[in-house]
């Protein structure tokens, strides 16, 4: 039993996409341009040349934010999306009617159809073929370059999470809309 | 600031393929032979290999995960201090190379016209001997002028094997990539300071990053560390290149120069530095040779920040706050090597003002500088490296000023073609090289192996170069060989082994294995051509009799004798337990059981700091003199500036219309061995033209717009992106796409070709090539 979530260093990031070739091959994602789980947004750039804002080129790791309190899970009519022991949210194959309430309710547009298993897929902290091998990290987290990604427990609190998050500013994307994301972006 | 987040990434979702398989959809011809060669009881276990990557050159430690004889996974191994504890997008996309269906199955002997594609599936002992027999004609006729085969390589572990059959062959031509990329900055920081050394990224304070893009050209450790301290972390990153990089996104200062006119910056960077007086005086009192020669000459040629303005095109006020902030931080302030530095013909002079500029700073063999690291030392074995008394010396040694071991590789192809060398070229032994791809100016490239009679290429992809030999012998990828391991020297050095993942499939072998089939069967004939014109050998056959002289000297497979894995236990011989822990975890060195910790979930410590060879010198450095050079008398006799000097011609007019055209790199691709890589190319399906949107929108050109852009010397075809992170006198895309070649599937025809369009000079120094010197036009098609 956890509370598992994800601190980003995101200033880190090198918008190499490491990290979603490491969750392709890990989870078995198939191929093409719509299919993927984690991703890096990014805008083109703003000014003219040779005058580049370089805050406008700042490259935003992205995926399923594990909300508390996710609106996929609230609309969905089948209880296909669920939240695990370790309150990773979940969805489960074989409920999922793809009925794509999820994919619009979802803030963070996180949501993908899976063509392998006919269900509206998503991040799953790499629950299935990761941690339930006893692996203690996610594949995008472990193949980063520049190490932008620390997860962890956050009800415990001597992991290397609840640390940083005691001790350095971050901030949460859309937290108004009480969705309570456990993607945690350092500052 | 805001967290933007969106599903429609921009651009490179926006045309992507839609490529069926994947890793999770294996074609059943790969899995039906990587089956075959799984053990009975390995069945339904995972198996845990400890491997290094060969996506690129950096070679990470990764552990491969196998099930039922199929690789299944590439996670990082974090044992390896130099690639840290990670994988890049190129490292995660190897089980794509292994399992590409596309790879070279059998060997080949060509069976139409040159260049037709058309090959014969043959065995090894007939590729053997089509081979030998072909050699023995040539060699014959070239009276044992064993100069007459030339031999090339591309840059990776087994290259050394390779070599060693170069060397026992006995010709005078080696070429690699040296001349097409790192060449220049290699030598003008070795004969600056003593060596080319290792930018600590991890320590230094202010680094000036100039063309070098370690953001999308990843190179360990140096982007691992630098990234996590740049903007206001602890490392204040000036990126000087002519586009706004990934690099420039991550940096705090970016100065969009003009293209070639690097040399102009860091000479008025030094100008500041001297002429100020804040260099780091007692470096330079104790370290430098002939101090004063330099600042006379950087000061009487009135380099000054408004002088470098003008052609350079970064503002005078930028070049005095950036010499003066370099110093502040001296001696921890790197102007960084940079490592593909074939740009433009004054290449060596930049290098060298930048190891002057960085020596200036003191920042040299120091914590936080330019470090030189430790080695460690390990056996070698002996191979036979007989002399042949025919064979001539290298074609291309007057071609530049100093023409290394490793030849001036677009020199030596042009005098052949020229018809100027002193003696014909008639054959190529290529391992893993794709000069079809990585030399400008390819139709000349073609020509050039058109006009060899014998061309014998090993590789593991059908590249347009294996369209070009005669002879194909495929070789299998890195995730099926153990290589030769290697020292890493360094900060933190430490030796790594590749470790064969699953057994070569379909016909392929390593390399050290073909070098034994082959050198078992030409050994003999090639002795006889030896024997019958080279008098000292038939002296020494007199004295000690043809049966000694051939297994002593001329037995070339006694190289080959031994197997990979006997090779690497010995090396390491001397160090307990090495051996096994290189098999099983890729990694050794010493004290590494009681230095080696995990100290976070993400992080890990290779060596204590006070264990770190930041300083290693002590005061002398392996330059002629011990000390920084700053005037290299001995070069002005080749006509080379003995100090970095501007010069008119180093400015290059683009005409009204026209553009000044640079290559260069991303993340997600490794030149043109990975386009075919179905799994990166899911990643970004094809390279596109920069173009500034400016200019773009006064031609109509949108973004995803097809145009063809057009050299002196060919065209290619590319979709245009427009954009402002460009100038509008230059044009940029990305190297390796584009290939003729039709076997590659995914790769043939695929986005543009910059090799068909590069022009082929050289600078004076190597002759390296000038990869920046093209000037180009577009049109809209
Ligand atoms: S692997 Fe790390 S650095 Fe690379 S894109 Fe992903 S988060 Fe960014
Ligand atoms: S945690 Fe696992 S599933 Fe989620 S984005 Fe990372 S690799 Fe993919
Ligand atoms: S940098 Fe990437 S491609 Fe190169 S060796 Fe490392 S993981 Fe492989």
């Amino acid at each position: 039993m956890a509370r598992y979530g994800m601190a980003l260093d995101y200033k880190n990031c090198i918008n190499c996409r490491a990290c979603e070739t490491a969750c392709k091959a890990e989870n078995g994602i198939l191929p093409g341009k719509d299919n993927y789980r984690i991703w890096i947004g990014q805008k083109e750039a703003e000014g003219e040349w040779p005058n580049i804002s370089i805050v406008s080129q700042t490259y935003h790791p992205s995926q399923c934010q594990h909300c508390d309190n996710a609106p996929c899970q609230q609309v969905c009519p089948t209880n296909a999306t669920y939240y695990d022991e370790n309150r990773v949210v979940r969805v489960d194959p074989e409920r999922c009617i793809l009925c794509t309430y999820c994919i619009n309710a979802c803030p963070y547009d996180a949501r993908y159809v899976d063509d392998r298993t006919v269900t509206v897929d998503k991040c799953n902290f790499c629950s299935d073929t990761r941690l339930a091998n006893g692996e203690t990290t996610t594949a995008c987290q472990a193949t980063c370059p520049t190490k932008v990604r620390t997860f962890g427990d956050l009800d415990d609190p001597n992991s290397e999470i609840s640390q940083l998050l005691k001790t350095r500013e971050y901030k949460q994307v859309k937290e108004h809309l009480g969705t309570k994301p456990k993607l945690f972006y350092l500052i | 600031m805001k967290v933007e987040i969106s599903r429609r990434r921009f651009l490179q979702g926006s045309v992507a393929l839609s490529i069926a398989g994947g890793v999770s959809l294996t074609p059943s011809q790969i899995i039906a032979s990587a089956k075959a060669a799984t053990k009975p009881e390995d069945f339904g276990k995972t198996k845990k290999v400890a491997t290094l990557c060969e996506m690129c050159v950096n070679k990470c430690a990764a552990f491969a995960y196998v099930r039922n004889g199929v690789i299944t996974k590439l996670d990082p191994n974090p044992h390896f201090p130099k690639s840290r504890n990670m994988l890049c997008p190129r490292g995660n996309c190897g089980i794509a190379a292994i399992y590409d269906e596309d790879r070279l199955k059998y060997p080949l002997i060509r069976d139409g016209e040159k260049g037709s594609g058309k090959f014969r599936r043959v065995s090894w002992d007939e590729a053997y001997s089509y081979i030998t027999e072909k050699l023995v004609k040539i060699l014959d006729e070239e009276k044992d002028n064993r100069s007459t085969v030339a031999f090339c390589a591309g840059e990776g572990m087994a290259e050394h094997t390779f070599k060693n059959f170069y060397t026992g062959f006995g010709s005078s031509h080696f070429l690699n990539h040296a001349t097409l990329c790192l060449a220049t900055t290699v030598s003008g920081y070795s004969l600056t300071i003593g060596s080319y050394g290792q930018a600590d990224l991890e320590n230094a304070k202010y680094i000036i990053m100039a063309g070098a893009n370690r953001a999308e050209a990843i190179l360990t450790p140096d982007t691992l560390d630098l990234f996590k301290r740049t903007r206001g972390r602890g490392a204040k990153l000036i990126c000087v290149d002519p586009r706004f990089t990934n690099t420039a996104a991550k940096s705090d200062k970016w100065l969009g120069i003009k293209v070639g006119t690097d040399l102009a910056f860091v000479l008025a960077l030094t100008y500041v530095a001297i002429k100020e007086e804040i260099y780091n005086k007692e470096f330079v009192k104790n370290n430098f040779n002939d101090f004063e020669s330099y600042k006379n000459h950087i000061l009487s040629n009135n380099y000054t920040p408004e002088w470098a303005e003008k052609i350079t095109g970064i503002e005078a006020s930028d070049i005095y706050e950036i010499a003066r902030e370099f110093m502040a931080n001296a001696p921890r302030a790197i102007y960084y090597q940079g490592r593909r530095t074939t740009w433009s013909k004054n290449d060596f002079q930049l290098r060298r003002a930048q190891a002057l500029l960085t020596a200036l700073a003191g920042s040299i063999d120091t914590k936080g500088g330019i470090c030189f690291g430790k080695k460690i030392p390990i056996k070698g074995h002996e191979v036979p490296s007989p002399l042949y008394d025919n064979a001539r010396g290298r074609i291309d040694a007057t071609e530049a000023a100093v023409v290394g071991g490793s030849g001036t590789w677009v020199g030596f192809r042009n005098k052949v073609l020229e018809g100027r060398a002193e003696y014909p070229i008639r054959a190529l032994f290529n391992y893993k090289h794709n000069p079809m791809q990585n030399m400008p100016n390819s139709k000349k490239t073609e020509e050039f192996l058109k006009k060899l009679d014998l061309v014998v290429t090993i590789d593991t992809m059908p590249s347009d170069t294996v369209l070009l030999s005669d002879v194909v012998l495929p070789e299998c990828t890195y995730l099926e060989r153990t290589d030769p391991l290697k020292v890493f020297g360094g900060i933190e050095p430490a030796i790594a082994q590749r470790n064969k993942v699953v057994e070569p499939m379909f016909e392929s072998k390593p390399v050290i294995e073909i070098m034994r089939g082959l050198t078992k069967k030409l050994s003999k004939p090639l002795f006889e051509i030896t024997k019958k014109y080279d008098e000292e050998v038939q002296d020494m056959i007199v004295e000690d009799g043809e049966k000694s002289v051939f297994e002593e000297e001329f037995n070339l497979a006694k190289a080959f004798e031994s197997s990979q894995e006997e090779l690497n236990h010995h090396a390491v011989s001397d160090y307990e337990g090495a051996a096994e822990q290189l098999e099983k975890i890729g990694v050794f060195y010493p004290n590494m059981d009681r230095y080696f910790k995990k100290i976070g979930v993400n992080d890990y410590e290779y060596y204590p700091e006070d264990k770190k060879f930041y300083s290693v010198r002590n005061g002398k450095l392996k330059t002629a003199s011990g000390k920084v050079e700053c005037n290299l008398k001995s070069l002005a006799k080749k006509g080379i500036d003995p100090m970095p000097t501007w010069k008119k011609e180093y400015e290059l007019e683009i005409p009204n219309g026209k553009f000044r055209f640079v290559t260069g790199r991303h993340a997600q691709f490794t030149q043109s061995g990975t386009a075919n890589n179905k799994m990166l190319l899911d990643l970004v399906p094809t390279n596109y033209l920069w173009i500034n949107k400016r200019v773009a929108n006064k031609l109509g050109i949108k973004f995803g717009d097809d145009v063809e852009v057009v050299s002196k010397v060919g065209k290619t075809k590319i979709k245009a992106y427009p954009t402002e992170k460009i100038g509008p006198e230059t044009l940029f895309f990305i190297h390796g796409f584009g290939n003729y070649s039709e076997d590659l599937t995914l790769a043939h025809n695929n986005g543009g070709r910059d090799a068909e369009i590069l022009e082929d000079g050289i600078e004076p120094m190597h002759g390296s090539t000038c990869l920046h010197d093209t000037i180009v036009e577009i049109r809209k098609v």
